[in-house]
């Protein structure tokens, strides 16, 4: 399976504080494609850090993030700007949907973006929907959504522009525990139907024990990196 | 992203928050209201009188002998000679109709009262072309060509406490020196709208008043009136340049009420000073507005960045949303207006009692005509807009700067 992202003595310190953090410390990991992988750790870990640096939200202080071939480390912003919307799927702990538009509309948001067909993008955006067991909720807009309903909404989005990998940030936190396995049993259909990669970083014990691959963050450095076999 | 979207997605994000979005054009709306109601009523006073003071007085051109504007003597009358009917016909295309008149002082006494006045020497046929004064009369007749009685203006009536079939005794300068004295019977009473005028003005017959100032055949202007009022420039040019300038001068109405426009700009000018006022209160209103939105979206700004949209993009939204809100209070308050205005312009307010002696004794009409001008409307929708832009240029400046990470948390 090719690599799809990379890193090389990836460090972050963040220097406008008091003290100086150290959130990242040489870390080096590959992840490819089709990998279900979970970023766990204590809170403070580096966990979310890993995540924005990767995703190329962030910049590292040193070290390189090499995605299809192309470090974003060094990146200008305008053009990581286009590298996120063509390559990377983000979800947020907080489902993050625009509220003025409908599901349907918010599932076709990235694709609208990168100006894909219009009939190509509705097409997509309904069949994610679906997917995701939302079909009946295409016209509906987040505020008449359930948590768990937005984050399926959020995870269509994600994944509806078929991105080379999604990260997601504690997506299952503020759902329920039948939402969350309802979320988590989707997400892992959706990685070996569409065969994207995912990295959650995640506390949740539901999203790890689903996980086939586990890096332990502990201060901001690799602690372990654990594969496990799962269905 | 296509405009289009820019335009829905900006439409409904300022209805996301309905109270504040609905405060904020109302703001607008109510400015605009004010503005335009201010702005209409100011120009409709002026555009009143200065309307006016073309019909009754000035005309909107004059042909003059040279030195009459600088020293308004009978010395300075003139002979309408064939040069000059020769020039007028020859523009015949471009002008109405073209007035003689004699437009000089007198005392006028009646009993113990003199005062000064106004003789207008006027052609009443040719007169009736420019104005509707044998509709004014308010007590006995008006002039009839040749007659040799007078007409005098309500306020100076009053003054001079004369009626109609009483006498006046006229007595002024004349043509080259002699005296011109005469007896005239009040034939009538007219009511003058411009104050200034209903309190000096006398009519009598151009022979009459020819004969009274000793000055045959003179005239001390030719008053000119164009079909089309916007073409008065262009024809006093080509009149200036057919005209022998040695001789004649040729003015328009607002290089004769020089000194009436310079108090109306200035007026204005106070106007605009307080407009400006309202319009910098709807601006922080706005930027207010503006503001709070920013700082309760800069959540979802980092998201739909970290999803990939541009920081232009998102400004453009968030400028579309500025120039939405105070697009709408604006139309708004223009279909507001729109009734209202047109109502006062078709049936101004009439003022009475003291209010009414008052604007009188200030030299105005004592009547609030509005105008209807479709330019107010549309001066204040640009007002407006260009208000919205400024603003609007805010959360664009802020986009820019926008750091995705310290927004997300």
């Amino acid at each position: 399976m090719k690599t799809v992202i990379k890193t090389s003595d990836l460090s972050k310190v963040y220097t406008n504080i008091a003290v100086p953090v150290h959130a990242l410390k040489n870390v080096n990991l590959e992840f490819r494609e089709g990998e279900f992988t979970a970023i766990v750790g204590p809170s403070g870990s580096g966990k979310t850090t890993f995540l924005n640096v990767i995703g190329g939200l962030d910049k590292p202080t040193d070290g390189h993030v090499v995605i299809d071939g192309v470090d974003i480390a060094t990146m200008k912003e305008s053009k990581l700007f286009d590298f996120r919307l063509r390559h990377i799927g983000f979800v947020f702990q907080a489902y993050n949907l625009i509220p003025v538009l409908t599901a349907v509309e918010n599932v076709s948001f990235i694709m609208l973006l990168q100006n894909q067909p219009k009939k190509e993008m509705e097409r997509r955006a309904k069949e994610m929907l679906e997917q995701v067991g939302l079909s009946d909720k295409l016209d509906v807009r987040p505020s008449k959504l359930s948590g768990g309903q937005q984050q399926r909404v959020a995870v269509a989005r994600a994944l509806a522009s078929r991105p080379d990998f999604v990260l997601a940030d504690e997506p299952t936190a503020n759902l329920d525990t039948e939402s969350a396995f309802n979320l988590l049993d989707i997400m892992a259909r959706l990685n070996k139907e569409e065969n994207i990669t995912l990295i959650f970083s995640t506390h949740d014990q539901r999203v790890i024990d689903r996980a086939r691959r586990v890096i332990t963050l502990v201060d901001g450095a690799v602690d372990k990196d654990e594969h496990f076999e799962r269905d | 992203m296509s405009i289009k979207r820019v335009l829905i997605l900006a439409w409904r994000n300022i209805w996301r928050n309905k109270r504040r979005s609905l405060i904020t054009m109302s703001s607008v709306l109510f400015a605009v209201l004010l503005a335009i109601f201010f702005y209409s009523l100011e120009k409709g006073t002026y555009d009143r009188m200065i309307d006016n003071m073309v019909r009754f007085s000035t005309g909107y051109i004059q042909i003059q002998d040279v030195l009459y504007d600088d020293e308004p003597s009978m010395d300075h009358s003139m002979l309408v000679d064939d040069h000059i009917t020769g020039l007028l016909d020859e523009y015949d295309d471009m002008i109405d109709v073209y007035v003689p008149r004699i437009q000089h002082f007198a005392l006028a006494a009646s009993g113990p009262v003199t005062r000064g006045s106004m003789v207008m020497g006027i052609d009443p046929g040719k007169e009736a072309r420019l104005n509707d004064l044998s509709d004014r009369i308010t007590a006995g007749d008006f002039i009839k060509p040749r007659d040799n009685d007078i007409v005098v203006a309500e306020g100076l009536a009053n003054i001079l406490r004369a009626d109609v079939g009483d006498s006046l005794v006229l007595l002024g300068q004349g043509f080259q020196g002699i005296t011109a004295a005469g007896i005239y019977r009040i034939k009538g009473i007219i009511h003058l709208n411009i104050p200034e005028m209903n309190s000096t003005t006398i009519y009598m017959s151009l022979d009459a008043a020819q004969w009274f100032y000793g000055a045959d055949d003179r005239v001390t202007c030719l008053i000119v009136m164009p079909k089309n009022a916007g073409h008065t420039h262009r024809l006093a040019g080509r009149l200036r340049e057919g005209i022998d300038s040695e001789w004649y001068r040729v003015l328009t109405w607002d290089e004769m009420l020089a000194d009436l426009l310079v108090l109306m700009q200035f007026d204005i000018a106070g106007t605009m000073v307080l407009l400006l006022i309202l319009y910098i209160v709807i601006a922080f209103g706005l930027f207010g507005t503006m503001l709070t939105m920013l700082l309760e979206r800069r959540k979802e700004f980092a998201m739909l960045m970290s999803l990939g949209m541009k920081r232009y993009q998102l400004a453009a939204i968030c400028f579309t949303e500025s120039i939405f809100l105070s697009l709408t209070g604006a139309l708004a308050g223009i279909i507001t207006a729109l009734p209202v205005i047109l109502y006062l312009h078709y049936f101004p307010i009439e003022l009475g009692g003291n209010l009414a002696i008052a604007m009188e004794d200030y030299g105005f009409e004592a009547i609030l005509p509005i105008a209807a001008d479709p330019s107010i409307f549309l001066s204040q929708a640009l007002i407006v807009l260009m208000i919205a832009m400024v603003i609007g240029l805010y959360p664009v400046y802020s986009v820019h700067r926008l750091d995705i990470m310290s927004a997300k948390q």
